[in-house]
């Protein structure tokens, strides 16, 4: 049959009532179901939309702000003013970041601008807190300001153009979402990016080491203490690898090849390690810095059946692990039970003085007492002979500095770390109030108060808070 | 006519797809589907309560849909503009607020609440499967860099969700169930303890499906299993 023939044939069946109404009724429902799917989908698309202008106009509202408070800060004349107007300045900061990372423009674009809201907070933050300690601006945080006024200035006005651009319909966010649709590649949506972008420019000359707060550059790239002694290479980096498991469990260690180009502060060696009395695919990763050869981490995944042993023989086990190792007077701090494993986490104690800062994490299987994990990234960024100094006040002076109502059942000396990776020493005070378990830490040299920790004491754990 | 019954075979298919395009999707059931006259149980309960909470009630709440139930809904329905009947339908339990969302289809992992440790685990499934346990750990260790450092969100569901920053978010695959025996909740646990096989990286791709020119800019640190580790 033809195809003409066909047609004909299929008019003639057309013609017939009851197959006219089935091929209306079936197109009918196609249709409308397209309609719908459609409806849907755009519905869908919309609500996105307004997702992202939320974000974006409150983004550019905090942004605002952040530059109105920061300007507000440097008129000030008083502690209390600046201090006021810089913790909200930290606040609005926090929340035109939040909002950024909600932008559908990908991260390498904004990296720059989300770091600068980073900074301007955690700037104003730790400036807060010299407020409230008392202690005023110096000529160099105030030029620091200034100049973070500066950049809020010009970063506020660049949101304002695409703003504008947005508001009047010549941008549209699916137009910088949609990366993948080729019709807009190279038009359209090059356009938005380059807007973007041109923000993130202003920000690539800004100085990455202008303050000591938490997030700041210098943070990263911090030179680890601990790491001491020689250059090792592959193999003897391979011998404390087996010394490390003990020669008799080490069935064989495959060095694992690094990238040349490893350029963190630590460098490496890793190895996959497999065990005499485990299966062949039952494998362990370690890493060793060049350097001295240190274990850094070792992660041992095999399963642990059941429970045999309980928490204080897990922390001897872990003790007598680190002594064999060469990691004398570490002691066990707090502990965390899960799926039959026990991470303790060991500090470093020097003359009675627990240095906290100086920590091995400790993972047993309580199946064995095994060790499957062992973390020392804070021992070895921060571990050396400290000069520990004659604490200035006493005891019961420290002891004075607490709520009378709390009940103290143990003190003793500490060191701990500082959200600015610098270290305090201190008194610690274990205390309860109203059946809460506490930690106080006051400065032994100047008595201010310098931490509260709140201890939760769960089944499956010592955790602080 | 062997025509008509292609075309009604067709119709079958068609339809059946249709219904089935919308299983594993949302819908909004109610506790109970319809209650009226008659209606028994603890459904009718808990809209006695609520009815009688605002007024409209002043019977007992025994969980009998009498005369009284009846005649609180009609009013409840002539307030709230509803189609007044007296049936509690859909519209009527939507507007007291005692409909719920109940998902369809695919069955869920359950959900112990929604905690950072599920989150990272969940994204640790969607993105390092099928990757060596090492891997995976690696996987959530560059989600907590990430919240670490300044160029990204502060928070692990920031991060995790920051628009176009994971593959298996945008294609939905973080949702998909976690296997109760696969290891990345352990992985997500690892990276949670601290331990970070990556030493500090911020990114990681897959070189053969890698789509984005600039990532190959980062600086490689480490190939672990499929993935590329860089910062």
């Amino acid at each position: 049959m033809s195809i003409r023939g066909k047609l004909l044939d299929f008019k003639q069946r057309l013609q017939d009532r009851k197959m006219y109404s089935i091929v209306i009724v079936v197109i009918a429902a196609v249709a409308m179901w397209g309609i719908y799917q459609y409806k849907h989908a755009a519905h869908l698309r919309q609500e996105l939309d307004n997702q992202y202008n939320r974000a974006f106009y409150d983004m550019v509202g905090y942004v605002q702000n952040v530059d109105t408070l920061l300007i507000k800060a440097l008129i000030a004349s008083t502690t209390e003013g600046i201090a006021a107007n810089l913790q909200e300045a930290w606040r609005q900061a926090n929340l035109a970041q939040t909002n950024l990372g909600q932008l559908p423009v990908s991260q390498e674009v904004l990296a720059n601008t989300s770091k600068f809201l980073t900074q301007v907070g955690d700037f104003a933050y730790a400036l807060n807190r010299q407020n409230i300690a008392g202690k005023p601006l110096t000529d160099e945080q105030y030029k620091t300001l200034e100049k973070l006024h500066g950049f809020a200035v010009s970063l506020n006005k660049s949101l304002n153009e695409l703003q504008n651009q947005l508001a009047t319909g010549r941008l549209r966010w699916n137009e910088l979402a949609n990366k993948g649709t080729k019709l807009f590649s190279k038009t359209s949506a090059e356009m938005p990016k380059e807007q973007f972008e041109n923000i993130d420019k202003t920000f690539q000359e800004y100085p990455t080491l202008i303050y000591d707060g938490p997030f700041s550059d210098h943070m990263v790239t911090t030179e680890p203490k601990g790491i001491t002694g020689e250059e090792v290479n592959i193999e003897q980096a391979k011998q404390s690898v087996i010394k490390f498991f003990g020669a008799d469990k080490v069935k064989s260690v495959d060095y694992v090849e690094e990238h040349s180009d490893n350029t963190n502060t630590i460098k490496t060696y890793s190895y996959r390690v497999t065990f005499k009395n485990a299966p062949e695919d039952q494998t362990a990763n370690i890493e060793v810095t060049r350097k001295g050869g240190h274990v850094i981490w070792m992660l041992y995944n095999r399963p642990v059946q059941g429970e045999n042993i309980d928490m204080n023989k897990a922390k001897e086990a872990g003790k007598k692990f680190l002594e064999s190792r060469g990691y004398k007077n570490m002691v066990d701090t707090y502990y965390l039970k899960e799926d039959n494993t026990a991470i303790i986490n060991y500090a470093y104690k020097q003359d009675d003085v627990i240095i906290y800062p100086d920590l091995i994490k400790v993972k047993v299987a309580l199946d064995d007492g095994e060790i499957i994990g062992f973390e020392s990234k804070g021992y070895l960024s921060s571990h050396r002979k400290r000069e520990i100094p004659e604490p200035k006040i006493s005891m019961e002076e420290a002891r004075s500095k607490i709520n009378p109502k709390a009940k103290i059942l143990s003190s003793g000396l500490a060191i701990i770390p500082t959200e600015y990776k610098t270290e305090i020493f201190t008194y610690e005070f274990k205390g309860k109030l109203n059946n809460s378990d506490f930690l106080v830490y006051i400065n032994a040299e100047t008595g201010k108060e310098e931490n509260i920790l709140i201890i939760i004491d769960t089944p499956n754990g010592v955790l602080t808070m | 006519m062997r025509r008509l019954k292609i075309v009604i075979f067709l119709s079958l298919v068609f339809i059946v797809c249709f219904i089935s395009s919308f299983e594993g999707g949302l819908v909004i059931t109610s506790l109970s589907p319809v209650l009226s006259l008659g209606s028994t149980g603890k459904s009718v309960e808990e809209m006695q309560q609520r009815l009688k909470n605002w007024g409209y009630y002043d019977g007992d709440v025994n969980g009998i849909y009498d005369k009284n139930t009846f005649l609180a809904v009609l009013n409840f329905q002539k307030n709230y503009n509803i189609f007044a009947n007296g049936i509690a339908t859909r519209d009527t339990l939507d507007a007291m607020g005692l409909t719920t969302v109940v998902r369809s289809g695919a069955i869920y992992a359950e959900g112990k609440g929604v905690s950072d440790e599920q989150l990272l685990a969940r994204a640790i499934n969607g993105e390092a499967r099928g990757e060596p346990y090492e891997g995976q750990v690696a996987v959530g260790a560059v989600i907590l860099n990430r919240t670490r450092h300044p160029d990204f969100p502060k928070t692990i569901a920031g991060v995790i969700y920051q628009p176009g920053a994971f593959t298996a978010v945008s294609d939905g695959q973080i949702n998909i169930p976690i296997d109760p025996n696969s290891t990345v909740v352990k992985a997500a646990r690892d990276a949670l303890n601290g331990w970070d096989p990556t030493n500090g990286c911020l990114y990681y791709w897959n070189p053969a499906t890698a789509t984005s020119k600039w990532i190959w800019s980062r600086k490689i640190v480490k190939k672990i299993g499929k993935h590329y580790f860089g910062i």
